[in-house]
């Protein structure tokens, strides 16, 4: 009985020894530890919050939020800069679709990963320089400020989170932080991007921030900052006295004065991209705008975001190639660029009041090729829109509404009367419905289909729906085979240093405006439009009389067009629901005349009778109530 | 045993389904609350639109400090009325082109409280009287011109004397629709003439006159006619005349 007892005791004993480490986490779960203990650790945690980063690039609409491969409705068929047929008017930022995550979620998620980062690096200095240190720190301050930037100019002032939350240790009452005031904000990204400044190196990796974007970012964002200051008329304050809508006037001058001071910093930093450019070779400088956005060693890229095949990709060319170059998904044509974004640049035929001439004495003028009418365009022009019979990928882009075939003698009078919304007559104008066309038979013997191959086409929308076609971005030589949904790589440029020129000449010019004369501000403007205008081959400014605030921002809409910035710009000028209050765009039709063989253009308002109005509340956005549920503190915008 | 397995399973099912019988017993909401919102100083109801313009603000204090708001849209004509609330204690206010019924000051304190504390139950009432800040009159109706075009008089001033709400006039303008929904959500900008800048500001206190514009408006219908004008606070909101019909043959 005894030797059982000893065994038994025995047995047990042998469990107590065993039970010695329970406590312990399963392998598969990565800790802090293996994260921040090496580089490599840190390496993959900066990828993942660049990843993260709220930008508005090939994956950004209005319609379907940050980071979504499905863009048929695209930005800048929103601000009037292209027409499409997937978006047929103005709007605030989507608040949810399809349950995916609010862009204020995103935000805040990528504010704790910032925040965990920076709290917790510094328990494993040891392993890493100091450099090294305050080289990642600077990274994650970077990151917080530009998503609090895209907080900031979506809602006014958000909740405050500059450490770590952690819950169940705090309470939930104490979670619910309040928004804080709009000023308090701008000043958080400004400090921290003042940090980053001092911490980053002058170079890192590509798509990763160095020293120089935190500079860029920060003349754009306290430029944005000045502008509420100057322009904005909605407030909103709390019960503490804090305005989470708006920013005091006075405010606006030492905004703009951080915004040019920033953009300074880049100043022999960083240059416009001139490779191919020469002087007075427009077909040079046409070609030098359209490398621009290819070449991965400019010197102009500031900040970028890199994708690769096929790990991480965007559809920009599937969406928005021209008809006749469509992919096998049969998505083309998205972008159309407005003949309001047209008429803008220089080197095309005008009447007094700027709009493109296309007739003389109230009849039609004629012309060979459609191109003709746009021979002398300026290049940045040519690169950035593709024009009717333009070349890209070597074929001629064929955009033609349809062949006249009535009378020509004495010359051919407006189709419409101007103004009209109308269809066009059916009488004398042959026209196709869509891509499969019957081709008509001209005078002189030979057939022509009534539409080009990229459209007009009357009865579907997959054409050029405005006359145009966008070649920003356009991969220039990617094969049709390749021309697929989430088959696109280019590199997005969110910051650029010509961004930063006209940061720099909105802040002078503005702080001109507000009395400040401690620097030549309007000369500065000058020199920086003409740098712009002189690499995009248009017309230079004669003298510092002609800088003015209009001047500035037009300068900003043509060379920052299809960048998805003119959304924003529009807010913060509040010149939104000004620009658009029951706005119809503009469009050109090429119209072939068979008794004349040549071509002849309508310009006339957008037939879709697409009605753009901003709604002056949208200039703040509406806080999605789900976080409004979760936290009661937080204040809807005015007008929600 | 198979009629055994049968019944007991039936009778586990009925049991199931009857026990299920928990009604909702609380009253669908029933509760009507109406109103206008009407000019002080003209005693007649504040032309707004619809959408952008007058709407009544809510907090059912009944059971939080702290609600979320309900808001009810006032029609084109400055009523309003909502027949699905639930009755309750509502502190009501308006908001709208005119002095706000409730005002912060820039630390936070509420400096003016015109809001009404009311138990909203069967049928209630509830009418503000506010001060716009314009006031658009006509003079005399629309006039259809003999080349098609149809020009309006109208006469702006302001609508309040207090001194914080006197910010320029930005916009003036006479709307022109094909239905009587007519105003800066809802009109037709070929025909619809505008003023703004200094051109708007300096129509207060004069008579002025706009044409349409785009010349002959086609006939055989009628357009629905209303003046709108605006100062820069706040939202922007349009402050209106009604609305005139003028037939073109």
């Amino acid at each position: 009985m005894k030797k059982y007892s000893y065994m038994i005791l025995a047995f047990l004993l042998c469990w107590t020894s065993a039970c010695k480490k329970l406590d312990t986490l399963p392998p598969n779960i990565i800790t802090d530890q293996d994260v921040f203990s090496n580089s490599a650790g840190i390496q993959a945690y900066m990828a993942r919050m660049y990843a993260e980063l709220p930008l508005e690039d090939f994956r950004y609409s209005p319609a379907r939020g940050l980071n979504f491969f499905w863009i048929i409705a695209p930005v800048s068929a929103t601000t009037g800069e292209a027409l499409s047929r997937d978006q047929n008017g103005s709007m605030q930022e989507n608040l949810t679709f399809d349950d995916r995550p609010t862009t204020w979620s995103l935000c805040y998620k990528t504010i704790r990963d910032a925040n965990y980062f920076a709290e917790n690096l510094p328990k494993y200095a040891s392993n890493y320089t100091p450099d090294q240190v305050n080289a990642w720190l600077g990274e994650a301050r970077f990151i917080r400020a530009v998503t609090y930037f895209a907080l900031v100019k979506r809602y006014g002032g958000v909740p405050l989170v500059d450490k770590v939350l952690n819950y169940p240790e705090q309470s939930i009452a104490e979670l619910r932080i309040p928004r804080s005031s709009e000023e308090k904000i701008y000043d958080l990204i400004s400090s921290d991007l003042d940090y980053a400044y001092t911490n980053l190196p002058a170079s890192n990796q590509v798509s990763r921030a160095n020293k120089y974007a935190a500079a860029g970012f920060k003349s754009r964002a306290m430029l944005y900052a000045g502008t509420v200051a100057k322009y904005n008329n909605i407030s909103l304050v709390d019960g503490s006295g804090n305005r989470l809508c708006g920013i005091p006037a006075a405010k606006a001058v030492t905004y703009f004065k951080a915004a040019y001071d920033a953009a300074a910093l880049l100043d022999g930093k960083y240059s416009l991209y001139k490779k191919s450019w020469a002087a007075g070779d427009k077909n040079a400088q046409y070609q030098n705008y359209v490398n621009m956005f290819f070449d991965a060693s400019s010197p102009e890229n500031i900040f970028v975001r890199q994708y690769h095949y096929p790990e991480s990709v965007h559809g920009y060319d599937a969406y928005n190639v021209p008809r006749q170059l469509m992919g096998a998904n049969g998505y083309s044509s998205e972008v159309n660029p407005s003949l309001n974004f047209v008429e803008m640049f220089d080197g095309i035929p005008k009447n007094a009041d700027g709009t493109i001439k296309t007739t003389t004495n109230g009849k039609y003028d004629l012309y060979t090729n459609t191109m003709d009418l746009f021979a002398n365009a300026e290049p940045r022009l040519r690169a950035t829109v593709v024009l009717p019979g333009d070349i890209m990928k070597g074929i001629s882009i064929e955009i033609r509404r349809g062949i006249y075939t009535g009378p020509t003698a004495g010359g051919i009078s407006p189709l419409l009367p101007a103004g009209s919304t109308a269809q066009y007559p059916t009488a004398n104008i042959v026209q196709s419905a869509n891509a499969s066309q019957t081709p008509y038979k001209l005078p002189n013997g030979t057939t022509m289909n009534p539409a080009g191959l990229s459209g007009f086409f009357t009865g579907d929308g997959t054409c050029s729906v405005s006359g145009f076609s966008v070649r920003k971005y356009i991969v220039p030589d990617k094969p049709t085979s390749e021309v697929l949904e989430n088959r696109s790589d280019q590199t997005w440029i969110e910051l650029r240093y010509a961004e930063v020129l006209l940061n720099r000449a909105e802040a002078a010019v503005e702080l001109n405006s507000l009395g400040q004369s401690d620097k030549s501000y309007v000369q500065d403007a000058f020199t920086q439009i003409n740098q712009i205008r002189e690499r995009a081959g248009a017309d230079l400014l004669a003298g510092t009389t002609d800088v003015n605030i209009d001047v500035v921002r037009k300068e900003r809409k043509k060379e920052l067009g299809f960048e998805n910035k003119q959304y924003w710009d529009m807010r913060r000028w509040r010149v939104a629901d000004k620009e658009q209050n029951s706005t119809i765009y503009r469009t050109l039709m090429p119209f072939y005349s068979a008794n004349d063989g040549k071509y002849f253009f309508d310009a006339r308002l957008d037939e879709r009778n697409s009605r753009y109005t901003f709604d002056v509340r949208w200039y703040y956005e509406q806080i999605p109530d789900g976080e409004i549920q979760k936290s009661q503190n937080l204040i809807q915008n005015p007008g929600y | 045993m198979k009629k055994l397995f049968y019944s007991i399973a039936l009778s586990v099912l009925v049991a199931a389904g009857s026990s299920c019988k928990k009604v909702d017993n609380y009253a669908a909401p029933n509760v009507t609350l109406k109103g206008t919102v009407t000019d002080a100083g003209t005693g007649k109801s504040l032309q707004t639109e619809q959408g952008s313009g007058t709407r009544i603000k809510l907090l059912e204090i009944s059971w939080s400090a702290t609600p979320t708001p309900f808001y009810i849209s006032s029609y084109q004509d400055g009523t309003y009325q909502n027949t699905k609330l639930f009755a309750g204690k509502n502190v009501i206010s308006a908001e709208g082109a005119f002095v706000p019924l409730v005002q912060v000051d820039n630390t936070g304190k509420t400096i003016v409280d015109k809001s009404q504390t009311v138990d909203v139950k069967d049928v209630t009432t509830v009418n503000f009287s506010v001060e716009p800040f314009l006031r658009i009159e006509w003079v005399g109706d629309p006039v259809l011109n003999a080349d098609g075009t149809i020009t309006t008089s109208f006469k702006i001033t302001r609508g309040t004397a207090d001194a914080n709400f006197q910010q320029n006039v930005s916009d003036v303008a006479v709307f022109i629709n094909s239905n009587n929904y007519v105003g800066n959500n809802n009109y037709d900008n070929r025909y619809t003439p505008k003023l703004s800048g200094n051109d708007a500001n300096n129509t207060i206190g004069k008579t002025v006159s706009l044409t349409t514009l785009g010349g002959a408006l086609p006939g055989k219908r009628s357009y629905f006619v209303r003046v709108g004008a605006r100062i820069s606070y706040g939202l922007n909101y349009y402050n209106y005349t009604d609305v005139k019909e003028v037939k073109v043959p």
